[in-house]
Parts: C-alpha cells; sequence; structure tokens
C-alpha cells in the first residue's frame, strides 16, 4: 500500500511541477468566469444559467478529460521510454502496485482540480441571479425551474400487443401483407405505427396520459408538465392551439367534494420546442393519481404528435439544486476515472504519441455513441450484423458519455437519482474501468521492461 | 540475512536471443551463461561493450526474460518482493526523475522500500552526506551533471541497506575522486558482508577491488578466477624499498646475477589517480569555491550494525588491505572454502575488521603479497592527504568544495 501511495504522490508530483497541468488550470480559471459573466443566452436569467452550466461543465469536463488522458499515458509512456522504470521495478514493488499507483495519482489530481472548479461554476450560477438583478418573482420562477431537482415521471408505455396481433391476421385476411419482408420485421413496423398513433392527436380529439403513485412532500410545490410537439403539417404561424385538462379525472363528470382539483389550461405553443405547464401539486389526488388530457382543438388542422419517448413527461420537486450539482460533478468524475485507466491501459504497450492518439479514439466514441449505435439501424440487415458484434461489442466497453451527460439533468433541473448514479458507478467503475485496469495489468504484467523495440 | 542458498546469484544456462518482429533470431546476447556469486564476495563482470553484462543483469533482476535457463538471486527471484527488498541497483546510467529534488527523489525510493518515517529521514541525510551532495539536496536532479546524478543513483542504491548490490557501471561519469570512493565504499561493504556483482569494462577499477571475475564475449564466460590468481606473474619478483645507496644497490646486482637473472632498478612512478586526489585535497584545504559535488569520506552509519565513527578511509588503515575476504586459490570446489571463511554476521565481521590478526590467514602466494603491499602504500598516501585535511574541511563546511564532474578541465 504504500508503494502504490509513493507512485501516486510521484505521478502527481509530474503533474505539477511539469506544468501539464497548469495550462489548463490556467485556461480554466480564466475562461469560466469570462463566461459566466458574458454569456447571455436567451436573454432571460434562467436561460442565461442554463447556457452558463452547459458550457463550463462541457469545458471543465473536456479540458480535465484531455489533461487525465495526457498526464495517465505520460506518466506511465515516459517512464518507460525514459527507462527510469529500471529503478522503480527493482525495488519491492508489483507490477500491479505501480498502476495502482499511477492511477490513484491521475485521479486524485483530477479531485484536486475538479473540486474548486465546479465550487467556482457552482458559485457563479448562484450568483448570477443576483448580478442581473432578479426580482422577487423572477427568484421564484428560478427556484422552480433551475434551483431544484425535480424528479420526471413518463407516461407508462401503452400495451399494443393485442391490437398489432389483431391488424397483422387482418392484413394478412386480406392478402395485403408487403412480400418479401420477414414477420418480426413486419411486427416491428405495425408495432411503432400502433405507439405513434396513441401518441397523436388529429384535429379536435384528445390524448388522456394516466400517472400513478406521485409522492408530493410538500403540498405548496408545483407539478410540472414537460411537453413536445410534432405535428404532420405545420401550421402557418407554426403555433399550436390546445385545451389541457390536469387532475383526477377519475372523477368526471361530477366533482365530488376532496378529491383534488381539476386545472384547465388554454395554450398556444410553438412546435418541436419544450414547453412546460406548472400545475399545483394538490392536483395529484390523495392515492397519487393523476390524468393530463390533451386537446387538440380543431382550428389547428393538423395532427399534433407527441414523440415517443421524450414528448411528454411530469416533473416535480424532489431535491434541492446543491445535491443535484454535485452528483452532475461525480458524473463527471466516473468520466475522468474511466479515461484515466484508458490512458493507462494505452501507455502499458503503445509508446506516448500512439498512446494519446488510442485514447483520443476512445473519448470521441465514447462521445457520440449513440450516434454509432443508431446508424446501425441504417445498414443493411448483415452488415449491421458484423458491426454489432464488431464496434458495438467495444463500444458495450465503453462508458456512453452522451448519454451520460450531467448537462441534460442540470439544465432542466431533472434530478439525478441515487440508484441511478449507483447504477453508474456499477457500470463505469466496478465493470468498464475495472476490465480496461485488468487489461493493462496483464498486458503490463507480461511486458518485456527493458526490451527496446525501435 | 538468511543463507540457506550457497551463492548470491546463480544463473544456470541462462540464455537470451532477441529476435526480430517475425521472430527471426537476430542476435545471441546471452548464451549459455552459468553464472555463480557467492555470498559475501566482490565479483566483476568485464567484457567489451555488447558482450551481453547489461543483459543479464537485466535477466538477473527480472526486466528481461529469459529465453532459455534460469537464474536464482538471493534464492529466488528478484521480481519477489521479499528478494528485491534486499537488492540494490545501479543501472548503467541514472535514469531520474528530473523533476524532483535530491532529497525528494531518496524520499521517492525510500518509500517504495516501504521504510518507517523516521529510518527514511535518517538514512536519506547519512546518503546525501556520503555522496557529498548535502549542499544541493535541494536542487531538481534534471539540473545535475551527469556525475552528480550518478552520486544520487549509488545513493538510492543503497537506501535499503541491500545484502546484494548490483552495481552497473557504477563509476561512468565519476570524476577520479568520486570513483576512488565508490572502489573505497564498494571494499567497505564487502568487508560489512555484502555481495556485490559489479559490471565494467574499466579494467583498473575492477583490478583494484574485485575478489573474482568472469570475462564476457558474446555472451560466453571466456575467463573466471580470482583476479590475483588470474594477474599473478609467477615468473617475476618485485621488491619495493627507500631508495639505496649505490653500493647496495650493486651488492643486490651481484647477488641476482649469482641466480642468472635479469633485473632493472627505477623510481617507481606516482599513479595519477593518486596525484590528482592529492592535487583536488589541496585544494580544498584552500577552500575553492565550487557547485558541484563535495568529496566527503563518509559511509552511511545505516549500512552496519556499527557506527561508522571514523571515515571509510581511517578504517583501511586500521585495518589490514589483506583482511578483506580473500576467496581461496581458485579449486574444482571454491563455493566451500568460501562459505566456511566467511560468516555472514555483520558484528563479527566488524569484529574481524578490527582485529585483523585474528582474521583468515591469506591464502596468496608471494608475489602476489608484494602487489598487496604496493596497493597499500597507495591508499596510505591518500589517507594522508584526504584525512589530514579532513578536520579542516568538517570545519569549512559546505564552502571547500571541489569541481568534481569535470575532471579533465
Amino acid at each position: 500500500m504504500r508503494s502504490i501511495w509513493a507512485v501516486a504522490r510521484n505521478t502527481i508530483r509530474q503533474a505539477l511541477r511539469m506544468k501539464i497541468a497548469a495550462a489548463f488550470i490556467v485556461l480554466l480559471i480564466i475562461l469560466i468566469p469570462v463566461m459566466g459573466l458574458g454569456i447571455t443566452g436567451d436573454g432571460t436569467i434562467k436561460g442565461k444559467l442554463q447556457s452558463f452550466v452547459t458550457y463550463s461543465l462541457a469545458l471543465v469536463s473536456l479540458l480535465l478529460s484531455l489533461l487525465t488522458i495526457i498526464v495517465a499515458a505520460y506518466s506511465l509512456a515516459d517512464d518507460i521510454k525514459q527507462r527510469r522504470i529500471y529503478m522503480v521495478l527493482t525495488k519491492p514493488i508489483s507490477r500491479f502496485e505501480l498502476l495502482a499507483g499511477k492511477l490513484l495519482g491521475v485521479i486524485l489530481l483530477d479531485l484536486m482540480l475538479l473540486v474548486p472548479l465546479s465550487a467556482i461554476i457552482y458559485g457563479i450560477t448562484i450568483y448570477i441571479p443576483v448580478h442581473n438583478n432578479a426580482t422577487a418573482q423572477q427568484m421564484q420562477t428560478l427556484d422552480n425551474e433551475f434551483f431544484t431537482a425535480r424528479a420526471s415521471i413518463k407516461p407508462p408505455e401503452p400495451d399494443v400487443t393485442a391490437e398489432v396481433r389483431q391488424l397483422y391476421e387482418k392484413l394478412k385476411a386480406e392478402k395485403q401483407l408487403p412480400e418479401g419482408v420477414s414477420y418480426v420485421d413486419i411486427i416491428n413496423n405495425l408495432t411503432q405505427l400502433k405507439k405513434l398513433e396513441k401518441q397523436a392527436a388529429g384535429p379536435g380529439s384528445e390524448i388522456r396520459w394516466q400517472f400513478d403513485n406521485i409522492r408530493i412532500t410538500d403540498p405548496n410545490q408545483s407539478l410540472f408538465i414537460r411537453y413536445k410537439y410534432d405535428v404532420s403539417v405545420n401550421p402557418l404561424d407554426l403555433n399550436i392551439q390546445s385545451g389541457w385538462m390536469v387532475g383526477d379525472l377519475r372523477q368526471l363528470p361530477i366533482i365530488p367534494e376532496g378529491r383534488g382539483s381539476i386545472y384547465i389550461f388554454e395554450r398556444r405553443d410553438l412546435i418541436r420546442t419544450f414547453h412546460e405547464l406548472e400545475v399545483p401539486a394538490n392536483a395529484v389526488a390523495s392515492d397519487g393519481h393523476l390524468e393530463v388530457a390533451f386537446l387538440n382543438l380543431p382550428t389547428n388542422n393538423t395532427v399534433v404528435i407527441f414523440p415517443p419517448g421524450e414528448g411528454l413527461e411530469l416533473l416535480y420537486k424532489a431535491e434541492g439544486y446543491t445535491a443535484n450539482f454535485v452528483k452532475a460533478v461525480m458524473m463527471i468524475f466516473l468520466r475522468l476515472v474511466f479515461l484515466a485507466c484508458i490512458g493507462i491501459f494505452a501507455a502499458s504497450f503503445l509508446s506516448f504519441p500512439v498512446a494519446i492518439l488510442l485514447c483520443l479514439a476512445v473519448l470521441c466514441i465514447a462521445t457520440i455513441s449513440g450516434f454509432i449505435l443508431e446508424s446501425f439501424g441504417y445498414l443493411s440487415r448483415e452488415i449491421g450484423t458484423i458491426y454489432r458484434f464488431t464496434v458495438g461489442l467495444i463500444i458495450q466497453m465503453i462508458p456512453r458519455f452522451d448519454q451520460y451527460n450531467p448537462s441534460t439533468y442540470l439544465v432542466p433541473a431533472r434530478l439525478i437519482s441515487w440508484p441511478f448514479l449507483a447504477k453508474l458507478v456499477g457500470l463505469m467503475i466496478c465493470l468498464q474501468s475495472f476490465v480496461i485496469f485488468l487489461l493493462s495489468l496483464l498486458v503490463f504484467k507480461f511486458k518485456e521492461i527493458a526490451r527496446i523495440t525501435v | 540475512m538468511t543463507q540457506n542458498n550457497e551463492y548470491a546469484v546463480e544463473t544456470f544456462s541462462l540464455t537470451k536471443v532477441f529476435s526480430d518482429l517475425w521472430g527471426r533470431t537476430k542476435v545471441y546476447a546471452v548464451n549459455d551463461l552459468n553464472l555463480r556469486v557467492h555470498h559475501n564476495e566482490v565479483f566483476g563482470l568485464l567484457g567489451p561493450n555488447g558482450s551481453g553484462k547489461t543483459t543479464t543483469i537485466k535477466v538477473l533482476l527480472g526486466l528481461l526474460h529469459p529465453t532459455k535457463g534460469k537464474t536464482l538471486v538471493l534464492g529466488g527471484d528478484a521480481t519477489d518482493p521479499k528478494i528485491s527488498a534486499r537488492i540494490g541497483f545501479l543501472p548503467e546510467e541514472s535514469y531520474l526523475y528530473k523533476y524532483l529534488t535530491a532529497r525528494e527523489t531518496l524520499d521517492f525510493y525510500g518509500r517504495l522500500f516501504s521504510l518507517p518515517r523516521q529510518v527514511r529521514k535518517a538514512r536519506i541525510e547519512a546518503l546525501l552526506e556520503m555522496v557529498g551532495l548535502k549542499a544541493v539536496a535541494n536542487r531538481q536532479v534534471g539540473t545535475f551533471s551527469k556525475g552528480m546524478a550518478r552520486r544520487i543513483g549509488l545513493a538510492q542504491a543503497l537506501i535499503n541497506d541491500p545484502d546484494l548490490l548490483i552495481l552497473d557501471e557504477p563509476t561512468t561519469g565519476l570524476d577520479p575522486i568520486g570513483t576512488r570512493q565508490i572502489k573505497d565504499l564498494i571494499l567497505e561493504l564487502a568487508k560489512r558482508g555484502k555481495t556485490v556483482l559489479l559490471c565494467s569494462h574499466l579494467l583498473a577499477d575492477v583490478e583494484d577491488i574485485c575478489d573474482r571475475i568472469s570475462i564476457l564475449y558474446g555472451g560466453r564466460i571466456q575467463a573466471e578466477g580470482q583476479v590475483r590468481q588470474l594477474l599473478q606473474q609467477t615468473n617475476k619478483t618485485q621488491i619495493t624499498s627507500q631508495t639505496l645507496s649505490s653500493r647496495t644497490i650493486e651488492n643486490i646486482r651481484k647477488l641476482i646475477e649469482a641466480e642468472h637473472a635479469d633485473f632493472e632498478v627505477t623510481s617507481p612512478m606516482e599513479k595519477l589517480e593518486t596525484f590528482f586526489i592529492r592535487t583536488v585535497t589541496e585544494a580544498q584545504a584552500g577552500a575553492v569555491p565550487t557547485s558541484g559535488a563535495v568529496s566527503t569520506t563518509m559511509i552511511g552509519d545505516f549500512l552496519a550494525a556499527e557506527a561508522a565513527q571514523k571515515s571509510i578511509l581511517d578504517k583501511l588503515v586500521t585495518a589490514d588491505v589483506s583482511d578483506k575476504p580473500g576467496p581461496a586459490v581458485e579449486t574444482q570446489k571454491p563455493a566451500e572454502v568460501e562459505t566456511s571463511a566467511v560468516e555472514p554476521d555483520k558484528g563479527l565481521l566488524d569484529k574481524l575488521a578490527s582485529e585483523p590478526e585474528l582474521s583468515q590467514p591469506v591464502k596468496t602466494t608471494e608475489p602476489a603479497e608484494t602487489k598487496q603491499a604496493d596497493t597499500r602504500k597507495v591508499r596510505d598516501d591518500v589517507l594522508e592527504q584526504l584525512t589530514g585535511s579532513q578536520d579542516k574541511t568538517e570545519k569549512q563546511d559546505q564552502s571547500d568544495t571541489d569541481r568534481g564532474e569535470q575532471p579533465d578541465a
């Protein structure tokens, strides 16, 4: 253990004294406050906050990712290249301890930089409303919509298997099934069609969503319905007029006393943009039931579709902003730990420049992994399968940075729950980082250290 | 210090082949090498450049994998932490972390040995003092000259008070005084029960300190044996004395001519090394400032049970030179003679050192004796210079130093 600590200390010293870290720190210290004061967003204070949090966290995350890769790969690769490792490995230190020490050093360095930098970002977000002389009402809005952590409930996916089967049988009887398409493909297509149907409303018709088990802690708080429209035909002014009814609609048409209030809204919203509808918490019935009904007013003259997955969700306050911000920073930290493992792994068998190249490739793939996986769907079946079992498998070993981006949680003030974070730790640290570290240990254990390869 | 093994270092038909990318044999760096280093001896591995010395050492230490054969270091595998904790290693160059200061460098290596804080601190100070870098202890080693880096390299090899010291070209880059110090240090360590495996092509160094040597060429042992035995010219006799009157010389000539032998009379030449050391010591006494390493005659106290009150050179005066564990004449089974003669217990060794008369008899033949006496005379010379100025240098502290790294300036 002592030798691990000795190596870790030495690695931190190396990064600090060789001024690798200095360039990054100076850049961040200058950029973050400038960004905080100069950023405008969409003009509102909330917009400023959202843009600032997005860009500053992305910047810190990116620069620290690069720093992590460079320090981790340099520390090991240069020790081997400069042969300093001869004088280290001949001491009573196992190769595992050496790698673990390097890894620990890089991780501690990351912590040393990440903690103060995120504290600065946090401080600036708190200061931005003050700096912009926010009124009490604006502060109220910000507290509800930015300085909070809201849990999200999505409506359960409708079960359409019976309807799909029915439709399939009907098409088969009418001999309208397309030729040369497999059964699975037809069923998949029909399922998608039916699901979309459930989320679409023609002019004058309505959609209802039901939510259960909503736990309201504070009766004075608000609920938020976050939604986005897609349309079949663009309306002239790109706006959709709608009527909303939110509450315990089971009681309709008669309203008995004490079953919670029903709220009715009339809205006019831009299409393909997220909007939020604030609803007082007493709309939720005492058993946690809530219904939301959307009416597509006939004047719209178009079909309104709520895109599956992100079309509509219910948000309610579950935690404070500070705790959520800390968890967002922890997400960045997990990413850095993984990158440190990749850096060590690359340096265990590659020279410094090549190792850096490999690490950057991994970073890029991790950042656009969603896009890559999605693109397989557009390939032909055979080619797609080949990719899925080669590139796809590699991507499985790499965390999906695009999916676990802290900004996607902080900007809509969405709660990062502990179970979710625990899942991330399990996946990124206990599984992916561990496997990579094990691989580097395996490579390094049998490496002929003094072998000079030209 | 367990010595249930016969040899400190042993290789069994060790072969190391370097092959190219396609696995084709390119070069036999070491070829069927059977090396045996006894406990408590100074063993020299000699050979021209590229003869496989360094490769052998790297295989011994687990930095390279043998193609064939096996090695035993202190009875085990050198990569085993229990074994490597007892080894001190100085590679052919000092590969140091340039951004660390001299003190931090030693601290880092001390930590790798998991030395307790107190011990570490004490040893670091003793070693810095010993290698003469105390005054520059807080300077980053990247700014050091080659010789100073070498001194730090030597210090880190000693920080664990090793039983086996493996030194690859220890004197490269060092000034003559540094070279001298290292040689004296090696002798002193050997006297204190350590085993030293030395790798060099500087024959003068090896000749002065090694008990046994192996000469490698093409990855094979070409010659092996005791230095004294290998170098003895049994057909010659050398007599050294104070200046004689021409009458005495004439008498001697008559005596020798009676035996029908040739002879010549000259004044012996002083060794350049001796001359150089004397010059620098005089400069030291004159307090010429230097930014380089300081020459000291200290040895780290911790390196042996006995506290080294006196300087190492003082010790050499009191202890007869021949007292250093001289192994027996090369026989079929030299190891048995060796191990029975050398007792690993440090206390006893120190006792032996202070009571030279009681130590093992010198098993050498006549001409070797003369050579020994000669060596000793040279040493006395140096001693007078160094010990004479020792008191002064201590008072003047760091100011009187020498620009040691550039001997040929």
